[in-house]
């Protein structure tokens, strides 16, 4: 098991480096001067460009662009600034709180929330229950995210006034409508898998065993039921977490949240390189561990599955 | 001043052009009932009387509403008090001397006090930390400095503050973005070449007595110095610029409570050794910074923030409904227009922009795409500004059958491209143009090519664009010499029609010699030449719409479209 761990860490390396390389030359590509664009129709003059194209190695080729690039990173931990002289890293600490915040309530919002709809629509088959489930659900999947959000904010910021209708200032109440908003999709999606799997598990053979053998309705469910179907449900759950960075970008943008996502965005257009590559290994860091925890867990849930 | 939706921020400010709200109720033609009634009211009338029906509406009712008055000169403004949130979208920076957008200017305002400030009635310089100026020539100039103003970390502000700052500003290694809003000093060319270390033009005599010595005669130079670019900073900032512009210590009405916090907020508290005559009204600002400026809206609705500035133009045909009367529509300097190429063969001669200006109809593209929420342009410089005029421009004036002659004669293209930057809206205003083209004139068939910001810069830069594009130019201070002569001038470095014209640079030379009493009809004269050669085609003015909760009163913004939240009073708090 320590070895397959060790082996998997190692696996980083590379995959880190790429990221790096295909990020930066991405945002290399992007046609315009991004410091004429800096200030507009009205250019800064000629003697100021040339220095601000100096300070960030605008006018090296690419590979020597990225080659001082990472050597900063790789010797002094320096991770660049933006074209103003903010520090990478005191951006992605400002930031990341935010965004995992965010991350977390949604991650518990679709776990919870979908884990229920999907057994109590499973468990009641064609129910009421079931139909309402599945109705609701498929509109959360249908609906775009924005239009999701929209309403949240009109419904519950603006008419009824239970929640902060943008910004962080209210502490963690703020962080449940855009964190619903994240969720809404995915929460269907993990209703639906779970019913389905949980529909087939309670047609087994083992499950009729275990309910032929006088086993209480509840504990058949959850400890044969459930346990047998929460595997590919736990795995999109972890892909799902890893993804959530991107769809960050928007919900954070409509309820200005001063997270990553938002950053990243504005970072792309403005092409300040070194702040998207960071931020962007950064996702590409989170998703890769969220993979490797998504494996262990699978020997934990699955005694077959082992690990050497 | 750029116009630049290149940025989310700036995409803010840049917003209100992008979509095309359909007209929604009557309310909405009762809003602008004047201008639906009298269409041509702007076009007639000038300057105080017509700058922004409602902004002077805004500010009657405000005055009598409560006593406090605008501020301007107000003794009573200070009795004011209690805290206001605003709008503001994520500065690029806040070091004065760096900063050219709107998120960030707007805000250092309130932080510093130049020699100079704008007098918001007049648009004229009166006098901020220099008490009296003198000059007999526009060349030599002398400041005479108060001796009351400091920083707010105690510090003394003196005329030799401001030398240094100019200095540091300049200096090519510290890559200050207003560096070359500065060269008109004596010496700064020298400076930026690496020459010398100091502009020799720019002395301190003592303490309080500030000399400028200019390369040539500049009769605007008082205006140009209420530009941020020329706030003075205090030591702690060259000592270390990064900390500095986390929480920027000045010499204004407001001074930073704690920390620019980024992306979120940046709180300041009324400076009361600020020893000018108008100081700030509210106690407290808290500038909120939004991404979106939707979002803004619904928390302005919510009760969660007192002033939005910029209200996106989807909402300003609810307005009304949203708001009662806590909304006011101001009028700005920011010109849009549709430049033409004059470098490229096919847009050389003069009868083909005349042709295309007057077959342009400016009142319809307002009032189909815009609910008349724009001014539309008959000229270069914008109504706010005292010396502009409304029935300048000859071949504005929409004659289509005159136009399709003269574009026959003149043999102009039947296909060609237009330009626009995309993301930000302009696409339903441009396309309304050339379809008026098409259907007034011998052309067959327009073309769109819509590019990113930094790449519609670069395509302009490098002389490429081949047919009618557009942008946006907003005034940094409010002079005629800066709505024209960096646009226009040859060789300026933001005469993207690469426009030249010997007896239009001689105008504009005569008039920035000009005593600035004595300017405002030779700019006239200059804009009369670009009036008649048509560079670009003036298109609109554009308004900005506020919107206010109950609790704040007295809300209206300058030409820049800043509110401005020094005057703004708290009914209760």
């Amino acid at each position: 098991m320590t070895g397959y761990i060790i082996r998997r860490l190692l696996q980083f390396v590379p995959v880190l480096i790429a990221a790096t390389l295909i990020v930066y030359a991405m945002v290399f590509l992007m046609p315009g001067d991004p410091i004429r664009a800096l200030s507009g129709d009205r250019p800064m003059s000629d003697a100021v460009q040339a220095q601000l194209r100096d300070q960030y190695n605008l006018d090296d080729p690419f590979l020597v662009q990225y080659g001082k690039y990472m050597w900063g990173v790789i010797t002094q931990g320096d991770f660049g600034t933006t074209f103003q002289g903010r520090p990478v890293l005191d951006i992605i600490q400002q930031g990341l709180p935010v965004t995992l915040t965010l991350a977390a309530v949604a991650f518990g919002f679709q776990a919870i929330i979908g884990a229920i709809a999907g057994i109590l629509a499973a468990v009641y088959k064609d129910s009421f229950i079931d139909r309402f489930v599945q109705v609701s659900l498929v509109i959360a999947v249908a609906l775009p995210t924005l239009a999701i959000a929209f309403l949240l904010q009109l419904t519950f910021g603006l008419n009824l006034g239970w929640f902060p209708i943008a910004g962080i200032r209210d502490g963690f109440v703020s962080y449940i409508l855009p964190g619903i908003v994240l969720a809404a999709v995915s929460t269907g999606i993990v209703a639906r898998m779970l019913r389905s799997e949980l529909i087939e598990a309670l047609q087994s053979d083992y499950v009729r065993t275990a309910t032929a053998k006088g086993m209480k309705r509840s504990r058949v469910v959850t400890r044969h039921g459930l346990r047998n179907s929460l595997i590919p449900v736990v795995t999109f759950l972890g892909a799902d977490l890893a993804t959530m960075m991107g769809g960050a970008i928007v919900v954070e943008s409509v309820f200005n949240m001063p997270g990553l996502g938002g950053q990243v965005f504005r970072s792309i257009q403005a092409q300040e390189n070194t702040i998207v590559v960071g931020i962007v290994t950064l996702f590409v860091l989170f998703y890769v561990v969220v993979n490797l925890l998504v494996d262990l867990l699978y020997a934990a849930l699955d005694p077959r599955i082992r690990y050497d | 001043m750029h116009d630049g939706p290149h940025q989310p921020w700036v995409l803010g400010w840049c917003g209100p052009l992008r979509s095309a709200p359909q007209l929604r109720n009557e309310k909405l033609i009762i809003m602008n009932s004047e201008r639906v009634l009298n269409p041509t009211r702007r076009r007639r009338g000038r300057s105080a009387a017509v700058v922004g029906g409602s902004l002077a509406l805004a500010l009657v009712a405000a005055s009598c509403g409560n006593g406090n008055g605008n501020g301007n000169g107000d003794a009573e403004a200070s009795e004011g008090g209690g805290t206001i949130s605003t709008y503001t979208c994520e500065p690029q920076n806040l070091q004065p001397g760096n900063n050219t957008e709107n998120c960030g200017s707007r805000v250092l305002q309130q932080l510093f006090t130049g020699l100079t400030e704008v007098d918001y009635e007049t648009y004229e310089a009166q006098p901020a930390m220099a008490t009296d100026w003198q000059t007999d020539d526009q060349v030599q100039w002398t400041f005479e400095l108060s001796d009351e103003y400091t920083f707010h970390n105690g510090d003394p502000v003196t005329a030799q503050t401001f030398v240094d700052t100019w200095n540091w500003v300049v200096d090519p290694d510290n890559a200050q973005a207003t560096a070359n809003f500065h060269d008109k000093f004596l010496g700064y060319e020298e400076v930026v070449n690496g020459e010398a270390e100091e502009m020799e033009g720019i002395r301190a005599v003592d303490d309080y007595t500030l000399e400028i010595e200019l390369v040539e005669p500049f009769g605007q130079l008082p205006i140009v110095l209420t530009y941020n670019g020329f706030y003075p900073m205090p030591e702690a900032a060259f000592d270390d610029m990064d900390a500095f512009q986390q929480a920027p210590i000045g010499n204004g009405r407001y001074q930073m409570d704690g920390e620019w916090v980024h992306d979120a907020e940046i709180n300041m508290d009324r400076y009361e050794d600020w020893p000018g005559e108008d100081p700030g009204t509210p106690d407290r600002i808290e500038w909120r910074i939004y991404n979106d400026i939707e979002t803004a809206y619904l928390d302005v609705q919510a009760g969660e923030l007192d002033i939005l500035g910029e209200v996106p133009p989807s909402r300003i045909g609810q307005i009304e409904d949203d708001f009662g009367e806590n909304y006011s529509q101001n009028e700005s300097s920011r010109f849009v227009y549709i430049g033409l190429p004059t470098y490229q063969d096919d847009w050389e001669d003069v009868d083909l922009r005349r042709a295309l200006s007057m077959a342009m109809d400016r009142e319809e593209i307002n009032e189909q795409i815009f609910e008349g929420a724009m001014t539309p342009a008959y000229g270069i410089l914008p109504p706010i500004l005292p010396m502009s005029r409304n029935d300048a421009c000859e071949y504005c004036e929409f004659e289509p059958e005159q136009a399709a002659e003269l574009y026959e004669e003149a043999g102009g293209p039947s296909e060609f491209t237009m330009y626009t930057d995309i993301g930000t809206g302009h696409n339903e205003y441009v396309e309304a143009i050339a379809n008026q083209w098409m259907s007034n004139l011998p052309v067959d068939d327009i073309t769109f090519q819509s590019l990113e910001f930094a790449q519609y810069l670069d395509l302009h830069d490098s002389r490429e664009v081949t047919g009618p594009y557009r942008l946006g130019w907003l005034l940094a201070y409010p002079s005629a010499q800066y709505a024209m002569e960096p646009l226009y001038t040859t060789g300026a470095a933001s005469n993207n029609a690469e426009y030249s014209s010997e007896e239009f640079d001689e105008a504009i030379r005569e008039a920035n010699f000009a005593d600035a009493e004595d300017a405002d009809e030779l700019y006239q004269a200059a804009e009369d030449h670009l009036l008649e050669d048509l560079p670009v085609l003036p298109l609109f003015f554009q308004d900005y719409f506020i919107v206010h909760t109950d609790r704040v009163d007295n809300v209206y913004s300058d030409l820049s479209s800043y509110v401005r939240v020094e005057d703004v009073t708290v009914d209760e708090d």
